[in-house]
């Protein structure tokens, strides 16, 4: 075997390894010619063919020399520059690469919270500490759409209210027969005793309904100041903001999607590799304490011993017979029924509660319950059905990554479809079921009686939502978690006595935690310290962030709330994960689940833009309240400033519009798309020749070195006695049949 | 105790700035950590520290690898694993948030190559998969199970089949895996 080896290093010498490595033991170093040995350390210097300057100081610390042979190459390369114009040219990258790191370097100083993510990840290891990062992409999200809503739409709208402009109503708007319609009348009653204030607080009613925070106070100033010639048109500012709102948070998703998708692409989505990739890139260096490298060893042994055994109980029972394999899939087939029907249920109860919640008119707390009754039905929900899919998932009997898949896209899809239901059902008795022909919807396009301005009612429940899974959120840990902890001890029998005793004398958290930490008994473990689970954490930032986008249009300030509702997320999910929680034990594969929670993100958003479009252009805007009063929709105010412009511009921008720029842009993109495609076939098919082309290399020096022994056989046997070269012969020819490797079972597994 | 940052002359630094993926902050840094382990004021950058007193680093101490990291960085003839400075920052280096896949590759190779030859072969990989389960006998894998995982590992990764692992095949597994280049990361 070790002949073998030195053979195939001499025939491919693998000219990595420099100088300094000689001095050992390996026999191959010393079979490697000397001016191989040269050829490493200046291999850089001089392919002829490279004449370009790209051997440029940055090459240099890929080298993987020790710093004094990288110095010594540096000198050399130093003293090679020959002309005035090429050195120019290194001192101006040399001078922008400084001036890039400069900057990296004071932009990292910038970067929120990099302390404390990174401490997160070392003690928990990477798929925590993607869950932290996904927290912080969308705090920063949230907040330059903040910025962005509160310049182009807050700041002029309280610029002009303090000023006193008055709303004027256009001349060109025809308002006979829907005068019923302009009546709303929001403003509450001065005398505020503190609980409605409350109450008000937490359900946007009262005192918030006629505030910045909702559609209805923003009115469609259009009056130009008559000194300075200036005019801010706010309707246009509010659906243009909107928009771009809408169109920024989506350029930054597909740019950070586009980071974690090539990582996913070209390494085939992180599945392949299996055991090989396992043990070679499983180990994360960042972890620091002795307590945290146990764990994630044990992990490690577990995670080795499980894909083991289920891989042998796979050989065992490959062949299933046929009434087996029906009886599986028919077991799935009527297991997914179950969960539809469960989704089903809940999507009834949510569509019931909100309509429930919608006509009922009770004021007090009984009414503050029945208006959070769709909140409550949804975040019960979604508690209950992912517990129960669960539940089901196991009985389904797939592989382990399959059943988690599943598991995230069954909560996706009722988290998600759960917030369309409730939307839904607002649409209907918004706009009594699409007809406006109906009873309730004459006179205003809309259902007067109930929404004197619907705008607002909507933004009104996406507040609720929010604030609801807020305090949800908030709940669940102070009354779920750290509970749990404390509780745990007196489940454990075999130190009952001794808690019973530090219970007594020791009134601090502290001592309890100490116990849990140590005790070893069974149930102590299942019921204590528990796991940071990713997936739905992730999940429930991405509804919350479906929430805000749906509700930005018609609560401007919804944004800013979210950020700072995120940022106390950030503050007590760090707080409970030191405090609570410990380490995994399954392996979170973090790159290629980033880039699902992405998509799952995108599609929160897209659903976002349907609602977004929908109202924009469908819904007639409330003639009571809002900067869109008087238009048919909201839409409407576009091509109005547009026709304002010159002709030129009018005309290109409509243009634009039009189906005659639009159909060929799709049909251009089209083609761009299949292209890329199939380029990405063609690469992952030269890799496949490639793979194949090493293996008959292999066949062909393994067939080589038998002709060689054969060879050496004969030429022995002339020389020796007939018994010896016989015994050698076989056991070579033996070896060289055997395709497979180390352990073979004729050879001692402890050669040398 | 001493190596404080005005122990470290500018073009030193600037020409490790340019060997090395580390910035100004991380290689004066390192200079103060590493002083301190020294523990005493010399002249500077040939002197070795022990690999016993390396490994108190708190970012190696429970690292399971730290004995091969030693070594590998090491440009000591006795081959005891003692660093210098220099030595230290290529480590450093190595590990840092900017340094390439191929860097880090190479170097995680000849961190799991136990004996040194150039190539994984069974045994190599044996210590290792040891390593990553825990060294005591409760710990590891049965025979059993790491005969039947190291020929898992060979037939997925030996490409030309010759029952051992090189460099390149070596290089080929972990430019597949994604999440290689940030677990493969010490940072001060």
């Amino acid at each position: 075997m070790m002949e073998l080896r030195e053979f195939n290093n001499q025939v491919h010498p693998t000219p990595d390894y420099p100088s300094p490595y000689g001095s050992q033991h390996s026999l191959r170093l010393r079979t490697v010619p000397p001016q191989e040995t040269s050829a490493v350390q200046f291999d850089w210097a001089s392919p002829p063919e490279d004449a370009e300057d790209s051997n440029e100081p940055p090459n240099l610390r890929e080298l993987p020399l020790h710093m004094g042979l990288k110095r010594a190459v540096w000198q050399v390369q130093q003293m090679k520059i020959p002309v005035v114009s090429s050195s120019w040219n290194i001192k101006q990258s040399q001078t922008f690469r400084r001036f890039c790191e400069v900057a990296k370097h004071v932009l990292s100083y910038f970067v929120l919270w990099k302390r404390g993510i990174q401490k997160i990840g070392g003690h928990f290891g990477g798929g925590v500490q993607s869950y932290f990062l996904f927290l912080r992409f969308l705090v920063i999200l949230n907040f330059l759409s903040s910025l962005l809503i509160a310049g182009f739409v807050l700041i002029p709208s309280i610029v002009f209210r303090s000023m006193n402009f008055n709303s004027t109503i256009p001349t060109t708007v025809n308002l006979t027969g829907v005068e019923i319609c302009l009546q709303y009348d929001p403003k509450p009653d001065t005398l505020m005793v503190f609980i409605t204030y409350f109450l008000d607080l937490i359900s946007g009613t009262g005192f918030m309904e006629y505030s910045y925070l909702f559609y209805g106070y923003y009115t469609n100033f259009n009056s130009m100041v008559e000194s300075n010639g200036f005019s801010y048109n706010i309707p246009l500012a509010y659906l243009l903001t909107a928009a771009f709102y809408f169109l920024f948070c989506f350029i930054c998703m597909i740019i950070r999607m586009g980071g974690t998708a090539r990582v996913a692409v070209v390494t085939g989505g992180g599945a392949t590799g299996g055991y090989s990739a396992l043990v070679f890139t499983g180990w994360d260096h960042g972890l620091q304490e002795d307590r945290t490298t146990k764990l994630k060893q044990s992990n490690f042994r577990y995670r080795l011993q499980v894909d083991l055994e289920e891989e042998r109980l796979k050989k065992k029972s490959a062949s299933l017979t046929l009434s087996q394999t029906v009886s599986l899939y028919a077991l799935r087939v009527f297991l997914n029924m179950v969960v539809l029907i469960l989704i089903g249920a809940t999507f009834y109860g949510i569509a019931k509660a909100t309509q429930f919640s919608q006509l009922m008119k009770t004021t007090g707390f009984k009414g503050l319950v029945l208006q959070y009754l769709p909140s409550m039905v949804i975040t019960a929900s979604n508690f209950v059905v992912p517990l129960l899919c669960d539940k089901i998932a196991l009985l389904e009997k797939y592989s382990p990554s399959t059943t988690v898949i599943l598991a995230l896209l069954r909560a996706v899809f009722l988290r998600l479809v759960s917030l369309g239901v409730l939307l839904y059902t607002l649409w209907e008795q918004i706009t009594c079921e699409g007809d406006i022909s109906k009873q309730n919807c004459i006179p205003c396009n809309y259902y007067y009686d109930e929404y004197k301005c619907w705008e607002t009612r909507v933004g009104q429940e996406m507040y609720k939502l929010t604030l609801f899974d807020f305090l949800i959120t908030i709940a669940t840990l102070i009354l779920v978690e750290f509970p749990r902890r404390s509780v745990s001890v007196f489940v454990c029998v075999r130190s009952y006595i001794s808690i019973l005793k530090m219970y007594v004398f020791n009134l601090f958290f502290g001592m309890f935690r100490i116990v849990v930490d140590h005790c070893s008994c069974k149930l102590t473990q299942w019921v204590g310290r528990q796991e940071f689970l990713v997936a739905p954490n992730v999940l429930a930032l991405v509804y919350s962030q479906t929430v805000v986008w749906t509700g930005a249009l018609f609560c401007p300030l919804l944004p800013f709330i979210n950020t700072i509702k995120f940022i106390l997320f950030y503050f007590c999910k760090k707080i409970t994960l030191f405090q609570n929680c410990q380490p995994a034990t399954r392996n979170f594969r973090s790159t290629t689940s980033n880039f699902f929670f992405l998509l799952v993100l995108l599609f929160g958003w897209m659903l976002a833009t349907m609602v977004l479009l929908y109202s924009v252009t469908k819904i007639h805007p409330s003639y009571g309240c809002g900067p869109f009063r008087f238009s048919p929709t909201m839409w409407e105010v576009v091509p109005q400033a547009a026709e304002m412009l010159n002709s030129t511009s009018a005309e290109f921008l409509f243009y634009m519009g039009s189906q005659k720029f639009s159909i060929p842009l799709f049909i251009f993109s089209c083609v761009l798309l299949c292209y890329v495609s199939a380029l990405t076939s063609v690469h992952g098919k030269s890799v496949a020749l490639l793979k194949s082309q090493c293996k008959l290399e292999q066949r062909d020096k393994q067939f080589l070195v038998r002709q060689i022994e054969e060879l050496n056989a004969t030429v022995q046997k002339e020389q020796r006695e007939p018994q010896q070269p016989q015994r050698e012969t076989d056991t070579a020819t033996r070896w060289n049949q055997h395709d497979n490797y180390a352990f073979d079972r004729d050879e001692d597994p402890r050669p040398y | 105790m001493g190596g404080t940052a005005s122990k470290l002359p500018k073009d030193l630094l600037s020409e490790y700035q340019e060997l090395t993926f580390l910035t100004k902050q991380e290689i004066l840094l390192a200079h103060k950590r590493f002083s301190e382990l020294q523990g005493r004021e010399n002249g500077p950058y040939s002197s070795r520290v022990s690999m016993e007193k390396v490994l108190t680093l708190p970012e190696l101490k429970s690292n399971p690898f730290r004995k091969r990291i030693c070594h590998v960085f090491s440009t000591s003839d006795l081959r005891d694993g003692s660093l210098t400075f220099e030595d230290f920052l290529d480590l450093l280096s190595a590990f840092s948030d900017s340094a390439t896949l191929e860097i880090k590759s190479h170097y995680a190779f000849r961190i799991f190559d136990f004996d040194d030859d150039g190539t994984l072969d069974a045994r190599d990989l044996e210590k290792l998969v040891n390593c990553l389960t825990g060294e005591t006998d409760d710990t590891r894998l049965t025979v059993e199970e790491m005969r039947q995982l190291i020929s898992n590992i060979l037939e997925e990764s030996d490409i030309d089949k010759d029952g051992t692992v090189n460099l390149s095949e070596f290089q080929h597994v972990i430019s597949r895996s994604p999440d290689f280049v940030s677990s493969f990361k010490i940072v001060l």
